[in-house]
Order: C-alpha cells, then structure tokens, then sequence
C-alpha cells in the first residue's frame, strides 16, 4: 500500500489559545492550551512515532468542557530531536509533562495517556500525586503482562535476512525503509478494516521525525524495569480507567487489564478494537473520557 | 370530575425487607427499608397530606442500587396522628428522619425529599453534617425563604369564606367540610400535565388514608421553624453536602425563586423541568429516577467494573423481546415470530425479558431467557390479585399496575443502557411503549410494538367516568403516535382489519379501525402451531373412542377460572342426559385445586393435561373463558366451543368477541346468566357439530416476522 501523506497541516477544528515552549538542559519541548476552566485535562505524549496531533479528535471536544494541555514530545513535532537514548527515557518525558505543568500554570490535572504514555502517567500519579487527579490509560503499554509473541522473535538491533511482518521492527531496516515501517506498524495499530485516513496521518506524524531520532527512543523504552514500574503502580491513588482494544496488535490487552488491577483502575474493554480507539473510535473514547474527567476532576 | 380512589393498597413492585418504628415524645413513626446496597438514599415524605407511597416509582428501581429507606410522615400512613400543634413541627420531621438513620444503624446517607420533605432533608443536612452525603429535593419548601406561591396568598386559609372556588378550598374550615374535595382540587393543581389520572387518584387516597385534623395542625398551626427570612437563609447557606434541586415549571406549590434560592445558597444544581408540575417523581418517574442516580453517582461513584463497548461493525445481531406475561397466549405466538425471524436473519442472536409464565415455554424452546428476567416484579400474580368471580376488571387492572410498570420498564433500561441490541420488540410490552414515548430520548434501538387489541373501552356498568378514563388513555396514546411517529418502527396487529372493534377511541377521538389501518401493519393471526392434519389419529392416540363424545372444560392457567368450573360441573349430570355418549374431561390447571371441585360419576377431573392443545384439536366440544388464544385455537382447529368472557374484561367481551364473530366460531355464553340447564342445552346442541368457521390463516408468523427482518 502506498501511503500519500500530505506534507501540510489539515485544517484543525480547533487551534490552541496559547502555545510555548518549556526547556530542559537545552531540549526544547513544544505545548498547547485549549480552553480555559478550573479543570485541566493533559494529554501527554506517547512513543515518539507520533506528536500532539493524534489527540486531535480529543482536543476540540474536551476543550469545550475543560482547559486541554497538550505538548509534542522530544524527538518529533515543532519538540527538539537530542541526540542519545539518555534523553528518551521515562523520566525525562515525565519532568517535562511537570515543566509545561508549571509553564502553563497547572496546579493539577488529569492525565491521559496512550501505549507508552501509560509509564510518563504513571509515574507522574505516583510521584506526585498532588498534581494528579485520575488517569486515563488507552492501550497502554506496561510490560505487567506478557507482549504478543510475534515481537519477541527480532531483535532491534540485529540484522535479518527477512523483511516480513515484525522483523521490519528492526533499526537497520528503519535505515532503509523507514517509510515502509510506518506503513506496516500503523496498519498493525489500526486493525480495524476501513481504517485509510487513520493510517496515513499516523505515518505523516511518523515521517515528521527520522529513524535515528525513533531508534534513539526505542532503545530507551527497551530499559524500562519491570520490578521498577510494578512499585511505582502500587503507589497510585487517584481514580483511574483503562481502555483497551481486544484486538491490539502492539498491546495486548491483558496488559491493560494487568495495569487496571495494579492500578486499582476501571476497566473498559472495546471489542473488535486495535490499540489507537482514540483516533478510530473518537467519539467512544471522547465520551469515556468526558464521564471520567466529570466523576474525578 | 370524579375521582374514584379505591382504598384497596394495589400490588407493590417491591417489598421492603425491614420495617419498624422509631419513637420519639411517644409518636411512633414508621419506616421501611429496601435493599442492602452500601450507600443509603433516605426518602423523606411530604406533609400529612400524603405518605410514603409518594415514592413508589423510585422504591423498586433505587432499591437495585441502593438501600432505600422511606417513612410514613406523623400525621398520615401508619405513623401516629399526634394531637398538639408543637408534634408537627418542621424540626420534629427533621429529627424523625435523623432517629430513622440511627435506628437503621445508617451513620451517613444520600437525603431526598419532595415538597416540605426536601426542606426537612436540607434542614438534616444543615445541622447534622455528618448525616447527609447529599440532598435531592423535589420542589422543596423551605418556609420563609422566599414567599410563598401565589395560590396561597389568594385567600386567608383560617377565615371562614363565602365561596369554595379554586383556591377558596385551600382554608381549614372547607378542608373539615370536604376534604376529598379539598384533595382532588389540591392534586389536579399539582398535576397539571394532561392525563395524569391514574397519579392524581393515588394522591387523593393517600391524602384520605390521614385527614384534615392533622394537615390542619402541620400546616396551619404547628410553630413555623424559621423566624425570618434571615434565619431560613442561614439555616439553608449551612448546607455543605452537593444539592439537587428538581423544580417542576408548573409547580402549583413551590416557586422557582425559593428553587433558586435553595440552589444559590447551597452551591448546588438545579434541574428544571418543563412542562411538569409539582409532582415529577410520579408523573415523570423514568426522568426523575435517572436524575436522582445521575446525582448519587456523582457524589458516590460506583465501584469500579469492567465494561465492554464492541465497536460497531464487529456487533453481532441482536434482538430483545420483550413478551408480556398477560394471557399465556403471547409465549407461543411469540417463540413462533422468532423462529420465522431467525429463517430470515440466521445469525440473529434473541435474548428474552420475560417471566413466568412466559418463560416456562420459553425454556421449553430452549430460548435465552435474559438473566435480568429473574428481578422483573410480577405482573401475573397482580393481575390474579385483581380478580374476583370469573371477573377481571382488566383496564383498572392494568391501571393498578402502574407501579410494576415503572419498575419493569426501568429494569429494561438498565439492561438496554448496558447491552447494545439492534431491535427490541415488545409484544403488548405497555411498559416499554409508554415509557419510551414519555422518554423519547431513551430508544437507542429499532422498535417493535406487537398487539392483538387496540383502544381501551369502558364496560357499561362503569358509567362516564370509565368512558372518560379509557378515552383519556387512548388520547395520551394517540398523541404519544403523531408526537413521535419515530418511537416505533414497526407496529403490528396480529390479525386483520376486519378484526378490529367498530367502536370509536372515545367522543371526539378517531374510529379505532381507521386509526389502526393507518397507524399499523397487518400479520394475521398467529397461532404458533399447525393445525392437526389427522384428527382421527389424534384421537386414537388421546385414547378417545370413536363414539365418544369429548367435552373438555378448561380455563388455561389462570385462577381466576374456579367459579366458572363450578358452574359447568353443575350443569354435567343434565348434559350427561342429553348426551348419553358425553365425556367430560374438566382440567383445573395449575393454579386450582381439582380436589376442591365437586366430583360426580362418570365426570373426569385433572389438574394438569399434557399437551392440551392436542387434546383441544381432537376434543368434541370445549368449554372456556372468552381469552383469545384459546379461542383461535379452537377456531383453527375447526372444534365447536362454549365462551364466557369474564365479566368486565373489556378485551375479552369486545375485541376478543368481535374476532371470534368474524371467524363465525364458538358460541357465546354468559356466565351472569347461564346456569347449568343453559350450559347442558348448550352442550348438547353444539357437540360434534360440523362447523363452518372461516379459515384461519397459517402464515401469520412469517408475514409478522418479514415485517420485523427489515429493521435488521
């Protein structure tokens, strides 16, 4: 399938009231506002494949009811793109979520995060739990379960002499076929038939940034600790909901359903659904997320 | 207009699992209490003008979510009637709330309150914190918060007055005069929306259930709670927990500034509702039960559960159906139409909400009953209560359902808010039709109404007020139709226009039969069966001997048939006369004792036969009630037959018999006064006689089901 991504901006519904940068040790990172209200919903980053724009089917109807934050995280988007796994990991997206926290004035939030944006949340509720008033989970990607077999047979950085499937996973084919990857990786995210558009504003975002930048964050993702990050859950105390596809190929759901125990969290199980119900489903995400912000904030 | 409240306590939906008295000065007031949830929503009443029954659309379905705790107010229901001024004070229904949630062991609960029971639960709120974890107050009246609604300030209430006009009946010295009258004047005010019959009859009986004596003392004579208009301020401003208020736009008792007053000073919500009156939690029970858990939930959020949301195009097939227990006729015709669905939609999943009797053929098929069928209150059983000797007031019956109906039709929105089906349909479902077209916003699926009757009429004997109340329902019918021609997408009569009654919905109301032709599709009569291809062999296996002459008596399932099983036994020993060869075959069914009957030689008694349809196909002669199914049974298997239609059982004495005269079957009898010689005649002129009915259709359930397969 040939994917013909614009290059240019679509028309938002909505653009932010005000945008800015926060800056730590020299990386810049890129936020939004939308709205304003007492109650402040922060959409936080997820791997770095994507920027704030796939939460673009979130940000104009939840600004209608709360203030929305939102910033790209480091290594795409309008974000600075350093140079090294030290700058990917887990902790320095979750100071930066804290620096636009303090940039734009936000004393607490609720914080909603997809795949890996599950850990930065995660991390956030339990370290600083002032600051937090729920969590939103959707497909996160938490290793308190196994993952799909299917990606545990390449390694990242060896070289194969096959292309198929999830061996395109794989740095030295990212060199190569960068583009190619993305294709595959966001059909593998939507696996929901009819699902065109989604995939090609997906590999836009993914084309925003380049393959050595993404390998840099693959490789930082690679040294979460588990026993770490089952602590770290343990510490969580506010609300929380998990939402997760049956059918998410990246994630499977027993992972969310793992985190929602660790978590406390409720669970809400959509049948028939890959790992992005945000960006295929909007409209059923958009109300969970509304009824959960209304019951907590 | 007359309103004729009957002092009989009709069915409840729901019991409570505990009830006591509190006692206090020695007044004893009594409670009740439903359900075991964690989180208790404590109900106070309203003045001595009524008691708790007010709640009685709320109790069955808070009670699935919640312990729900209702008392009697002193002054009225089984609460002592204090005789000093000072024991009705705002303060003493205050603390009587409070002594309920201590005697209940309740140390904090979710308050609710309509009119003076919603400035009670503010005032608990106010001074007992701890007590109150929210108050949802319907029109509440808070005394001196603002001024009272005009219709009180019309005229002195303790004057004696020259005229009883409108208001005029609102003084103490009319109210020891005609308090009933007092009281349908009172609650037609505050029930303003357009046929609210049935509501305004229940509150005039809880109203004589007390008297004036002691809404003259609560109201007019017990000490005010606040001074000024300063101190009801203060008392509502201490007010700390979430506060609903519901306001009804044509309130007749509470203004919407004190409303507003309650809402400004509590921080709280205000929900108006427009178009309602003062009375919402009766008129509008579907609304006001959401809103009333809408605001718990936000103050006591569930416990966290796993849900599923299947997207879309991943959904398999689904179908609710919905088969009222109500004459046993609908399960059969029922399981027929889904069979014929399922040969044009073979992926079709169907789940049924039903309960018994429905549901024993149900598993007889090996249909999914919906487990939530087991929490459906029990409308046979009601209905059984309703009757008396071989009669059956069914419209008043139906009436006097109106309590299981909100409960059942809540039960079916739980389970619909949860489950995504593509169709519902309901077969004489009333609680799912009425409520869906009161709560248009409520139907998220395709809808099928079903029916074999349209248009309530009144029995002679019930005079001008049943011509008014039954063309009163069939008008909120009718609007209901041209208002939101969208809430059904389908209705069928099972049967044909020539079926339908010749009368009119009521003066100034359309021709049923026009109105029918234009409003709904035709499937013809479903029986659910083949007709007996060889009755010869069927007779033979039955063991019926080819002389014999066959008469089998039954009144199906019902109790209410015991009177009429009597009076055809009594006629056995002169029909046995008559007919020499007579074999009389009595099947008292599950709900009569055959040992209670009166056993003479010859005459056979059994409580239960197998396969009695069968028996019914080769049978001779049969005696029944005037019910349809066994009637159209009979008919389409060509057998002579005896019906007598319970008395006032508009159905069966109209529509029912307006189908059978259009077939040409059975003869019709009248148990008011046939007595054993006319039955023995009549036995002995119908039996083995060759009939010459009109055919009964056979393809009703495909033609029902082809109309229905659309929507899928």
């Amino acid at each position: 399938m040939t994917v013909a991504a614009p290059a240019r901006e679509q028309t938002r519904a909505r653009y932010p009231d005000e945008e800015g940068f926060i800056e730590r040790d020299g990386v810049r990172s890129y936020y939004e506002v939308y709205g304003s209200g007492e109650t402040t919903v922060l959409l936080l980053p997820t791997w770095s494949i994507v920027h704030s724009r796939h939460w673009k089917a979130q940000i104009p109807y939840l600004a209608r009811h709360a203030r929305v934050v939102t910033f790209d995280g480091r290594g795409n988007g309008r974000s600075d793109r350093p140079v090294g796994v030290a700058a990917y990991l887990e902790d320095e997206f979750a100071a930066d979520a804290l620096a636009v926290m303090a940039a734009t004035d936000t004393e607490r939030a609720t914080l909603v995060g997809l795949s890996c944006g599950a850990i930065f949340a995660t991390l956030l509720a339990a370290d600083h739990p002032e600051r937090v008033d729920g969590i939103v989970y959707i497909g996160p990607a938490v290793g308190l379960a196994p993952g799909h077999p299917e990606r545990q047979v390449y390694a990242f950085d060896e070289e194969y002499d096959t292309d198929e499937g999830w061996a395109k996973y794989n740095s030295h084919f990212w060199s190569r076929s960068y583009r190619e990857f993305l294709e595959f990786f966001f059909a593998q995210c939507f696996s929901e038939p009819h699902s065109t558009k989604q995939i090609e504003d997906a590999v836009g975002w993914g084309l925003e940034t380049d393959p050595e930048t993404l390998a840099d964050t693959c490789r930082a993702i690679g040294l979460c600790r588990l026993e770490r990050f089952r602590e770290t859950c343990a510490r969580v105390r506010c609300p929380a909901l998990v939402i997760h596809g049956d059918d998410d190929r990246i994630r499977p759901h027993a992972q969310g359903a793992a985190l929602a125990e660790a978590t406390g969290a409720k669970l809400v199980t959509l049948e028939g659904v890959g790992h992005m119900p945000h960006a295929r489903h909007p409209v059923k995400v958009n109300l969970l997320l509304r009824d959960f912000i209304q019951g907590h904030a | 207009m007359i309103v004729a409240a009957s002092a009989r306590d009709q069915t409840r939906a729901r019991y409570p699992e505990a009830e006591g008295y509190i006692e206090r000065d020695a007044v004893r007031v009594f409670y009740e209490v439903y359900g075991d949830a964690a989180t208790t929503f404590l109900l106070f009443p309203t003045s001595p003008i009524s008691h708790a029954r007010v709640w009685k659309a709320q109790i069955p379905y808070l009670s699935r979510h919640f312990r729900v705790m209702t008392f009697d107010p002193r002054g009225n229901g089984r609460s002592d009637r204090p005789e000093t001024a000072e024991a009705y004070s705002y303060w003493e229904y205050m603390k009587d709330g409070r002594d309920i949630l201590e005697a209940t062991g309740t140390e904090t609960a979710l308050l609710g309150g309509i009119c003076d029971g919603g400035g009670w639960a503010l005032m608990l709120a106010a001074t007992h914190p701890a007590a109150a974890l929210g108050v949802a107050a319907i029109a509440p009246c808070v005394p001196r918060l603002t001024p009272a609604h005009p219709n009180y300030r019309r005229y002195p209430s303790h004057v004696p007055l020259e005229t009883d006009e409108g208001w005029a009946k609102c003084n103490v010295h009319y109210w020891r005069r005609d308090y009933p009258g007092f009281l349908e004047f009172f609650f037609s005010q505050q029930l303003p929306e357009p046929h609210s019959t049935k509501q305004i009859e229940d509150c005039v009986q809880w109203g004589l259930d007390g008297g004036p004596e002691s809404l003259i003392l609560c109201d007019e004579e017990a000490p005010v709670p606040f001074a000024t208009e300063e101190d009801a301020r203060a008392l509502v401003g201490r007010v700390r927990c979430p506060v609903l208020v519901v306001h009804g736009e044509l309130d007749g008792c509470q203004t919407r500034e004190r409303a507003e007053a309650v809402v400004e000073l509590t921080g709280g919500t205000l929900s108006a509702l427009d178009g309602a009156g003062h009375l919402p939690q009766a008129r509008h029970p579907v609304k006001v039960n959401g809103l009333l858990h809408e605001f718990a939930d936000s103050i006591v959020p569930p416990k966290p559960k796993v849900k599923t949301w299947t997207r879309a195009l991943s959904r398999r097939r689904r179908a609710l159906y919905i088969s009222s227990p109500i004459g046993l006729g609908h399960a059969r015709r029922d399981v027929a139409i889904a069979q014929e669905l399922r040969k044009l939609h073979p992926d079709l999943e169907i789940d049924w909400l039903a309960q018994h009797p429905v549901t024993k053929v149900l598993e007889a098929q090996g249909e999914r009953i919906h487990p939530a069928s087991a929490q459906l209150a029990n409308e046979s059983a009601h209905i059984e209560s309703e009757s008396a000797e071989h009669d059956l007031h069914c419209f008043q019956a139906i009436r006097r359902m109106d309590e299981i109906l909100v409960a059942n039709f809540m039960l079916f929105h739980d389970i619909v808010r949860e489950e995504p089906y593509d169709l519902w349909i309901g077969d004489e479902a009333w609680e799912v039709d009425y409520f869906l077209h009161e709560n248009p916003e409520l139907k998220s699926a395709a809808y099928v109404w079903l029916t074999d009757f349209v248009g309530w009429l009144p029995m002679p004997d019930g005079g001008e007020r049943e011509v008014f109340l039954t063309a009163d329902y069939n008008a909120e019918m009718i609007e209901h139709i041209a208002r939101f021609p969208r809430i059904r997408d389908r209705a069928v009569f099972v049967g044909n226009p020539e079926d339908i009654v010749p009368d009119s919905f009521g003066p100034e109301l359309p021709a049923i039969r026009d109105w029918t032709e234009q409003h709904y599709d035709f499937a013809g009569y479903v029986t659910g069966f083949e007709p007996v291809a060889d009755r010869e062999k069927l007779r033979h296996e039955l063991g019926y001997g080819p002389r014999e002459q066959v008469c089998i008596v039954t009144v199906g399932g019902s109790g209410v048939g015991a009177d009429l099983l009597h009076r055809v036994i009594a006629a056995f020993p002169e029909a046995k006369e008559r007919v020499p060869d007579l074999r009389m075959i009595v099947v008292a069914g599950p709900r009569i004792d055959p040992a209670g009957l009166p056993q003479h030689e010859g005459l056979e008694l059994h409580a239960y036969v197998h396969d009695l349809y069968r028996h019914l196909a080769a049978c001779d002669l049969a005696v029944v009630q005037g019910g349809l199914t066994t009637g159209m049974e009979l008919t389409a298997n060509r057998r002579p037959f005896l019906f007598f239609p319970l008395r006032h059982h508009f159905e069966q004495n109209f529509h029912v018999r307006r189908r059978l005269e259009r077939y040409g079957a059975g003869r019709l009898m009248d148990f008011g006064s046939d007595g054993p010689s006319e039955i023995a005649a009549a036995i002995s002129e119908e039996i083995g006689r060759a009939v010459d009915y009109r055919p009964v259709e056979r393809d009703g359930a495909a033609r029902a089901a082809a109309l229905i397969a659309e929507l899928l």
